[in-house]
């Protein structure tokens, strides 16, 4: 018997508004079909009534999870329009705040992937360990979200010396915490069970549908924006782009977990050579001269494009966002095929998806 | 830094350009649109050559050759999006289902979104009134 399945727009196991149309045969994914847009917030017309401060506030609310990276996008490409060059103090600051950004976000995800395989003691260890993470970014900035760190021409706020030495205490626990979930993820058979085999994305259909981030990565496409084509000085950093070749949920699962610890030797490189000198070209509303850029920045769920247009004026003349999740979104429908209805909220949600972020 | 370099090109020239690139394994980083100062459409296509970014922009024109017969659906979702959201249309897309916009708005009518907030309350005052 043939049925067509909605899911979404609003449903338990999504957790943000997309609408999924599954064709099925019995319990059988045999096509499949998504559409986006339900949660538009008119962001980027809003991002051309304002000044690059204001937008700077703005951008930062595109995304609960990867606010630093809208603004931090959003910044270099203003600062490449100007031609600005930003104290390389600031400069790692900014590398150190996007990097504990990325493991917060891995650390979001990977609980809520065992939340929704029913592992729910992971679940909650995993987000034990994400507080400490958490309570380094509050630390540093005073928020848990939208940190307010970035200002075109550098970083709103220091790192000094008894924080940079309580953060690097801190990472050392929090690594040692890492490997033991890295161990047990590697090992369980719940995880196994639930996400080996499961929601194939093929390296060919990766590269053909344009996949990026760690869910390219999880398909064996080594691609990565910090090292392709790098900024903010994170050729000065030694670190590795991980990949796995198995293609399916566990790989996505995989590839966080190493990632997590390529983010760890980032910030302790930062920490332990960080530059003296200002941290900013002083925080006020920037000279910026007519022009336009696309600047690209490897946010946690994968490439995240700013394309910036300015007229002279203090105003932005067009903003355009795009988001990871705009590019791995069409690579669900490919997933889902061939898959129970069962998993469909499992494969879903392992592009890491950000629909309101995507929406925009 | 990443460089970005600004190329225009005509319509002609849009799909031997994907052509070349695809055949080069050159990525499609995006499909950018906005309306310029005529309001007419402004599309960039993206493509990530080495570390940078070429942007080869068609100023001007509302039909357009669609390249997701190159570059799949790296270049259909963009597609679909700029033609709910602006007054351009790519020929060959498949514009029977919404990507984007609410089913009963298609057709490049996604400028409501656009549209000023005072110019929105004008026009609901004066729906009003009559």
């Amino acid at each position: 018997m043939s049925y067509v399945v909605p899911i979404g727009p609003y449903h338990p196991a999504l957790e943000e508004p997309v609408h999924a149309r599954l064709y099925t045969s019995g319990e059988e994914i045999t096509d499949a079909e998504v559409f986006i847009g339900y949660n538009h917030r008119g962001i980027e017309k809003l991002a051309m009534q304002r000044n690059f401060i204001q937008t700077i506030v703005l951008v930062e609310r595109v995304c609960g999870i990867c606010s630093h990276s809208h603004a931090l996008t959003y910044a270099l490409a203003l600062e490449s329009i100007a031609k600005t060059k930003v104290p390389k103090r600031g400069q790692y600051i900014r590398v150190i705040v996007a990097e504990l950004e990325r493991l917060h976000s891995h650390y979001l995800w990977l609980g809520i992937a065992l939340h929704i395989i029913g592992h729910d003691s992971l679940f909650m260890h995993t987000w034990d360990d994400r507080e400490a993470i958490m309570d380094i970014l509050e630390e540093i900035t005073g928020n848990r979200v939208n940190y307010g760190m970035v200002i075109p021409g550098g970083s709103r706020r220091d790192i000094d010396d008894d924080k940079r030495r309580h953060i690097l205490e801190m990472l050392d626990k929090i690594e040692e915490s890492m490997k033991r979930l890295r161990d047990i993820l590697l090992t369980d058979k719940t995880v196994a069970l639930r996400t080996q085999g499961v929601g194939v994305l093929t390296t060919e259909d990766a590269i053909r549908i344009g996949a990026i981030g760690p869910h390219a990565r999880a398909s064996n496409l080594k691609i990565d924006v910090r090292k392709d084509s790098p900024y903010c000085c994170y050729d000065d950093f030694d670190f590795d782009v991980a990949v796995w070749n198995s293609c399916d949920v566990f790989a996505r699962v995989v590839i966080r977990v190493l990632e997590n610890f390529e983010s760890i030797k980032i910030i302790r490189q930062a920490l332990e050579n960080l530059p003296a000198g200002p941290i900013n070209l002083g925080v006020r509303i920037p000279k910026i001269p007519a022009g336009e850029y696309m600047f690209r920045h490897e946010a946690p769920r994968g490439q995240l494009c700013y394309k910036v247009v300015t007229d002279g004026s203090e105003f932005n003349k067009r903003v355009s966002i795009h988001v990871p999740t705009f590019r791995n979104a069409p690579t669900v429908p490919t997933m889902l095929r061939g898959n129970s209805v069962a998993d469909a909220g499992l494969i879903i949600a392992s592009i890491d998806p950000c629909f309101s972020c995507m929406d925009r | 830094m990443q460089n970005y370099k600004k190329i225009p090109i005509t319509k002609d020239e849009v799909v031997p350009i994907a052509e070349k690139m695809r055949a080069e394994g050159v990525t499609l980083a995006m499909i950018h649109g906005f309306l310029n100062d005529q309001g007419l459409p402004n599309i960039s296509y993206e493509y990530q050559v080495e570390e940078g970014i070429d942007s080869y922009t068609v100023d001007g024109e509302k039909v357009l050759p669609s390249i997701s017969g190159i570059y799949d659906l790296a270049a259909e979702w963009p597609e679909r999006e700029l033609m709910e959201l602006i007054d351009v249309t790519f020929e060959g897309v498949d514009t029977s289902k919404r990507l984007f916009m609410p089913e009963s708005m298609l057709s490049g009518q996604g400028q409501i979104f656009v549209t000023p907030m005072d110019e929105l309350i004008r026009k609901t005052q004066s729906k009003e009134e009559n």
